[in-house]
């Protein structure tokens, strides 16, 4: 089979893209990009846009002139097209889409009384994917485009192995203990809710085996590590797979709506998405709708959802035993397994990946040891008061009196000695006085006990003293841009087809563990998870 | 999709989960390389 498709389009995205970075560059976009308010994004919109639009180039002149011959040659380039066609609706929706439905949900709030777009969540990832979704099912995936589409999970996963660069031992020691408690609760109690519903309900024994594994530890892979052991049928196997990402689906569009409606911090929304949502995919995708500008929600979800993925060996041993035991006991004869076999065979190795990554970032190799989470505290003067390079102008980031007095007029609501004292030396010296200081402040910001202009205040004294080293600034921005892709790539995944896959008992038992296990764990996360990290 | 592809599953062009976690985590490698080489 030959992969490659004659076709024009790829070199004209790369026109495209080499175009608007041009035109980026040269000024001509500049009434646009302030329009949208996109100021940010031109340095990236320029690298981007040539480096991507230059490879679309050189490919799409490749497929043009060059008659394709079946071999790896052929089916590896012929995914590029697809990568540059997933990356050319990911700049549309995060440089176009995104900041104009920020723009109108705003403007909207004067005769609607509430931002549309911010209620219904309508950013770049939310959007991404639902431009994925309409993509394959309204127009479907271009030809040229569809080999490239299933890179996506690629996307995902070194985006997730990449993540792991960006945790430091206190943050997972703490993040860590919540995750195997919270986690440990959740998946096994879904896991034996699922094999007694099934049970009761009478499905075969491989199908509730299968089903369990996919609906308490993490979706597709786990389905795929239990059917060995439960003996399961390529039907249930499917069946499951189908529940497990309608579920996911549903959830990864609701859960950052009520996260909102529950004002959840990140740290609160990162674990309930970790741990209620069944599809590392779709974790991911809910973090990142959750918190669409910065990865905080993503760094804890992730958390969540390796910790769920390490619990995958206890479940595999537990279904063999469940499975032999329940079969024999019908007297049917049982073929035997290996199980150590297939722990080890289909043991995601991306979740060693990310340990890997967090080992080597420990070193010190990106960022100095003593930065925390690849940020360092500077409160000196060279940064506190400096001229910028670009204006000239002297910038001041010293509190101004207007948040002095804001910060005075509140500082009786701070019932805690440590804060009041951290508040009480920030508003003599009109800015953090110490990295204890500074976590003291961030303490009080999450607390949500002051008023608006407090907190707004108390976050720009904060910003003012964090620095982000430059390569994990670095590691940031292209963790964002790996998982953008596979989000965008994952919403052309979705087609009707592969949710009609899920149907009939399956998909009711999935989604009634699926939503106790949602509401549970949003119980649980919201009584006792605190914005601590 | 799945008759779509000789190669592959309708997910992924990897023959296996295993060979994509590995392609995912040598790019990833080369990656931190390259930053800590040139950032």
């Amino acid at each position: 089979m030959v992969y490659t498709q004659k076709s024009p389009w790829p070199f004209i995205v790369g026109l495209i893209m080499v175009a608007y970075a041009y035109s980026v560059q040269s000024g001509l976009m500049e009434p646009v990009i302030k329009f949208l308010g996109t100021g940010r994004h031109v340095g990236e919109m320029q690298t981007l846009g040539y480096c991507f639009g230059g490879v679309a180039l050189a490919v799409g002149l490749w497929q043009m002139l060059v008659t394709p011959r079946e071999g790896h040659a052929d089916y590896y380039l012929s995914t590029i097209a697809g990568v540059m066609f997933i990356m050319l609706v990911a700049f549309i929706v995060k440089w176009g889409l995104d900041p104009m439905m920020a723009k109108w949900g705003r403007e909207a709030r004067a005769v609607l009384g509430f931002n549309f777009a911010s209620i219904l969540n309508l950013n770049y990832v939310v959007m991404g994917i639902v431009a994925g979704i309409i993509i394959v099912n309204v127009f479907k995936v271009p030809a040229w485009a569809e080999n490239g589409v299933r890179l996506s999970r690629l996307g995902l996963k070194t985006g997730v192995i990449m993540l792991g660069a960006l945790y430091s031992f206190a943050e997972l020691a703490q993040l860590g203990q919540l995750s195997v408690v919270l986690i440990g609760v959740f998946v096994l109690g879904s896991v034996w809710l699922v094999l007694l519903i099934g049970v009761r309900q009478k499905l075969p024994n491989s199908m509730t085996g299968v089903m369990s594994s996919g609906i308490g530890v993490c979706g597709v892979s786990a389905s795929v590590a239990a059917a060995p052991v439960v003996q399961a049928k390529s039907i249930e196997i499917a069946y499951t797979i189908g529940t497990v990402l309608l579920f996911g689906v549903v959830c990864m569009f609701l859960f950052p709506f009520v996260g909102k409606l529950f004002g959840m911090g990140h740290v609160q929304f990162g674990a309930w998405a970790g741990t209620g949502i069944l599809n590392s995919a779709q974790v991911a995708g809910a973090a990142l709708a959750y918190q669409p500008d910065g990865i905080e929600t993503l760094k804890v979800a992730e958390i969540f959802n390796i910790t769920r993925v390490l619990f995958l060996p206890i479940i595999v041993v537990w279904l063999a035993i469940w499975y032999v035991r329940r079969e024999e006991a019908a007297q049917r004869h049982v073929e035997k397994v290996d199980v150590t076999g297939v722990i080890i065979s289909k043991f995601p190795v991306f979740v060693l990946g990310f340990i890997l990554m967090f080992l080597l970032s420990s070193t010190g190799i990106f960022a100095p040891a003593r930065h925390y989470q690849g940020a360092f505290f500077d409160n000196s003067d060279k940064v506190m008061k400096r001229v910028d390079k670009r204006s000239g102008k002297e910038i001041d980031n010293y509190l101004k009196e207007k948040e002095i007095a804001a910060l005075k007029k509140d500082v009786e609501k701070v019932k805690r000695e440590d804060q009041r004292t951290a508040l009480q030396r920030l508003i003599d010296g009109r800015k953090i006085m110490s990295e204890a200081d500074d976590a003291t402040v961030r303490g009080v910001i999450n607390a949500k006990i002051l008023s608006t202009e407090s907190n707004a205040a108390l976050t720009r004294a904060h910003r003012v003293v964090r620095h982000t080293a430059a390569k994990i600034s670095m590691f940031r921005n292209l963790i964002a841009w790996f998982f953008t892709f596979g989000l965008v790539g994952l919403g052309m995944q979705i087609t009707l087809s592969s949710i009609r896959q899920a149907g009939g008992q399956p998909l009711v038992i999935g989604s009634i563990v699926g939503v106790i296990k949602a509401v549970g764990s949003l119980i649980v996360v919201l009584l006792l998870v605190h914005e601590t990290i | 999709m799945e008759d779509k592809f000789d190669r592959g599953s309708a997910l992924t062009i990897f023959k296996n989960d295993r060979a994509e976690d590995f392609v995912a985590l040598g790019l990833a490698l080369a990656i931190a390389l390259l930053i800590y080489l040139f950032v």
